[in-house]
């Protein structure tokens, strides 16, 4: 059983939807790419399975247990943890209470914390800054580290290399693949792709609300349809 | 897009059509004095009625045009009243121009707050605050300048009362022609560019603003013009009433139930507001015996109101007759022939 | 000059204690609560009529902070329900609107069913010599009770868990609920605090003056005032707003007058939002 499985995925707003019978599956301990061009539908999608939007049609479970309807807040105490291309960070507040925050309503344990911040040893530096003072590759951080806290079985991230300096990029990367090595499920869109693909098994291709193709990330390289729109090669 | 959903409808209407509502509304209003006439309270209660009507259609200048909460209806009415009774009473002016003065003054002022709330873009609630300090401001004012304004005890308005304002059921010919020129005057803007603009802006600003509309400008106008409307009912109850205190353009007595009966008629309609100032004319003079019970009354109305019928009765009626005349003419006409082929390169 | 500023101060402790629970819900839900005042006047009343029937004061008061509480949380979850649906300025006028309709009713009911009763704590001891100023043992009561409550809502608010909860609905409501919490209880207990704390100003004020049936309409006022200088959103704020605003209202009502004072505490607000609308303190919530 497949740890997420999204079905027949409609979505969209103000009535109209963007993203159409839009289905994948992604097993425990996997990492997937979803790329596709701006406007695709990627955090539509996104969106739709972590509950912060509501689907018009079809359906989302978590460990086989359906989770299509539920609040934003309830599916990230279920163990899926989502950030945002957004990021969605407290301003005001600072990196320590952003990072805790994560882990509501626990209050996470000294070895969780030690994780993070050794993932992330800038946000160890900069504990007490606020986070409307960080710069955006710290803020990236930050976002994915508080997403981390509360132990999260699978994480979602909405291109989280956008605005990024490449080497921070790749910084990002490695640290999804250490995470991935512990155990971690992870999910990642992207518009950078050949990060993506250096980072995961498989991958589904999406443009226009529509999955239009899907496999192992050696195929989709293969793929003369991709290279040209993805990887440019001519 | 914008552009063609405008001219659709309210432009291509023939004129006498498009004023026959106004006809007839106010043909209505003016057989009132056959059942009330004999009654001097009961034409008091009718010009009241007229009155709310004239104020009522100010606001929805203001708010159902444009969408700004002005929470100072009251002191609008009280800056026409009051401003007409001093300009007539201690400085001599003849009524007529006192009250045109009167109005001028409360659309400056109606324009000034406008101003401030499109140029420093103020949401709708500093909007609303904005407005309700100055309606709130303007009442001290009154209570506290005695000298100018007789404080608490009030202002007797002598100018005017020579004049058929002064008579039994005069004064009520004189509110109803008003109403008449407020009903026509806003369906005269309904149908004109200012109305298309006012639909624009309030449908989608930033949509709005891209096609060219420039909502500060509009929005300015319709405060402007809705404050002398409002204005100048207020100094015309002044001059017929022969007497006003604070408490007569208070937001108790005036606001509550402009927001009321608008919210209740249609925000936005033309015959919102009288149909709005009709029913809460009536139901003000039932409660008369359960005064103990007005204000819990008010609050339940409020309450039903803005969760059942958001869009108020003339919107809602108008809706309910459109489905009616679809279903019958669907009824009559035989199943629809094939669609002609749709231009597919055509844009959407 | 300083007993008058002391006066002030007193008064603006408790302002800024009203303010605070009108901020919180705005900064929170986007609704302006206009029925702040009337909550504080039930609660009171709630409070003078166990007192009334016999109870004593410490008990009654706690009844009437608790019924004003319970009917602010009973708000949240059934009125404010179509409010929280919609977004935006379609939120922040129904709400305000459905306030308003509160507002009356309450005030409808209380004046209706008891319309001559009022609080009034008399606080017995004699006058304390505060830096040579003489001040009676109620308003010293009521500032230690405003500032205690205050002090201990800005801790939890900084330090608690549910408290950086609440903030960070404030800041951000997507990322709260991305972070597991839920804003919808956040905000029923907001409102439940706020109409709480409501209660809680209109009996401080009792010990210094009677707390009629008809005050609803002064303390709403007075917490909009308060909240808009403050900033909408920011506690701190309002505390600040409170405390100057305060002293504002008794320097001016003791040099200049009464209607001229209520002038400039409206001017101050207005002011605040034509210049600075994010107040003092203010988080930026607009």
């Amino acid at each position: 059983m497949a740890m997420l499985e999204v079905a027949e995925l409609s979505a969209g707003y103000l009535g109209e939807d963007v993203v159409h019978d839009v289905s994948f599956a992604v097993a425990e301990g996997e990492a997937v790419a979803v790329i596709g061009s701006n406007g695709a539908g990627k955090t539509t999608v996104f969106r739709a399975v972590c509950g912060l939007q509501r689907p018009s049609r079809g359906s989302v479970r978590l460990d086989g247990r359906p989770i299509t309807r539920r609040r934003a807040h309830d599916i990230a105490r279920r163990g899926l943890a989502y950030v945002p291309a957004e990021r969605h960070l407290f301003p005001d507040m600072t990196v320590a209470e952003n990072l805790d925050l994560g882990a509501f309503p626990r209050r996470p344990g000294p070895e969780r914390r030690a994780l993070v911040l050794g993932l992330f040893p800038r946000l160890a530096e900069r504990h007490r800054q606020r986070a409307g003072t960080l710069s955006g590759g710290e803020q990236q951080m930050l976002a994915v580290g508080r997403a981390l806290m509360s132990e999260p079985r699978l994480l979602l991230l909405d291109e989280p290399t956008t605005g990024l300096a490449p080497t921070v990029a790749a910084a990002a990367y490695a640290a999804l693949t250490a995470l991935r090595e512990q155990g971690l499920t992870i999910v990642v869109a992207e518009q950078q792709v050949p990060l993506a693909f250096g980072f995961a098994d498989r991958g589904y291709v999406l443009e226009s609300g529509r999955i239009q193709l899907d496999g192992r990330v050696a195929e989709l390289e293969d793929n003369p349809d991709v290279q040209r729109a993805y990887l440019g090669v001519a | 897009m914008i552009r063609q959903a405008a001219t659709v409808g309210r432009e291509g209407t023939p004129a006498v059509r498009a004023y026959a509502p106004v006809l007839l509304a106010v043909a209505l209003v003016a057989l009132l004095p056959l059942r009330y006439g004999d009654s001097r309270s009961m034409m008091g209660v009718v010009i009241g009625g007229v009155l709310f009507a004239c104020y009522t259609i100010g606001f929805n200048v203001i708010f159902g045009s444009t969408g700004q909460l002005f929470l100072c209806t009251g002191a609008l009415a009280g800056l026409g009243g009051y401003a007409s009774a001093i300009l007539s009473e201690r400085h001599g002016l003849p009524m007529v121009l006192a009250m045109l003065l009167a109005s001028l003054v409360a659309a400056a002022a109606g324009g000034l707050l406008s101003w401030i709330a499109v140029s420093r873009s103020l949401g709708v609630i500093f909007t609303g605050i904005v407005t309700l300090t100055f309606a709130l401001a303007f009442q001290n004012l009154l209570l506290g300048q005695r000298d100018l304004t007789g404080g608490e005890t009030g202002l007797v308005v002598d100018a005017g009362s020579e004049t058929l304002l002064g008579e039994e059921v005069a004064p009520f010919y004189v509110f109803v022609a008003l109403l008449a020129a407020y009903l026509a005057l806003f369906r005269a803007l309904q149908r004109s560019h200012f109305g298309w603009a006012f639909r624009a802006l309030r449908d989608d600003e930033i949509a709005a603003e891209l096609a060219g509309v420039d909502v500060k400008r509009y929005r300015v106008f319709a405060g402007t013009l809705g404050s002398g409307m409002i204005g100048l009912a207020g100094a015309l109850y002044a001059h017929s009433e022969g007497f006003i205190s604070p408490s007569t353009f208070s937001f108790g007595e005036v606001d509550v139930l402009v927001i009321v009966m608008l919210a209740f008629g249609g925000i936005g309609s033309l015959l919102g507001p009288v149909v709005g100032a009709a029913a809460f004319t009536v139901l003000e003079e039932w409660m008369d015996s359960f005064n103990e019970y007005r204000l819990i009354i008010y609050g339940s109305v409020i309450l039903v109101l803005f969760l059942a019928l958001p869009r108020g009765v003339v919107p809602t009626v108008q809706r309910l007759v459109g489905r009616l005349r679809r279903r019958r003419a669907r009824g009559r006409r035989p199943a629809p022939a094939a669609q002609p082929p749709v231009d597919t390169l055509a844009p959407r | 000059m300083r007993a008058v500023v002391f006066d002030g101060v007193v008064l603006g402790l408790q302002f800024g204690l009203l303010g605070v629970g009108l901020t919180l819900v705005y900064g929170l839900a986007g609704v302006l609560n206009l029925a702040q005042g009337q909550l504080a006047v039930l609660g009171a009343i709630v409070a003078a009529l166990r007192i009334d029937a016999g109870t004593a004061v410490i008990p009654a008061v706690l009844a009437g902070v608790a019924v004003a509480g319970t009917v602010g949380l009973v708000l949240d979850l059934t009125l404010m329900r179509p409010v929280y649906r919609r977004r935006g300025e379609d939120r922040v006028l129904l709400g305000l609107l459905l306030m308003l309709g509160v507002a009356f009713i309450i005030d409808g009911v209380l004046v209706w069913r008891y319309p001559i009763e009022a609080l009034t704590l008399r606080i017995g001891g004699d006058p304390v010599d505060i830096l040579g100023v003489r001040m009676r043992t109620g308003s010293l009561l009521a500032s230690a009770i405003a500032l205690g409550v205050g002090a201990v809502l800005v801790l939890f608010l900084r330090y608690a868990t549910t408290g950086k909860a609440v903030r960070s609905v404030i800041q951000d409501e997507e990322g709260a609920q991305l972070c597991g919490v839920s804003p919808a209880t956040v905000r029923a207990f907001v409102f439940a605090l706020s109409g709480a704390l409501a209660a809680l100003v209109a009996v401080t004020r009792s010990m210094t003056s009677p707390v009629t049936v008809n005050a609803g309409i002064d303390f709403t006022i007075l917490a909009l005032i308060v909240a808009v200088v403050g900033g909408l959103g920011s506690v701190s704020g309002a505390f600040l707003a409170g405390i100057l605003l305060g002293i504002v209202n008794t320097v001016s009502a003791h040099y200049i007058g009464t209607y001229v004072t209520t002038i400039i505490l409206l001017g101050a607000a207005a002011v605040t939002i034509v210049l600075r609308p994010s107040g003092l303190l203010g988080a930026g919530r607009e």
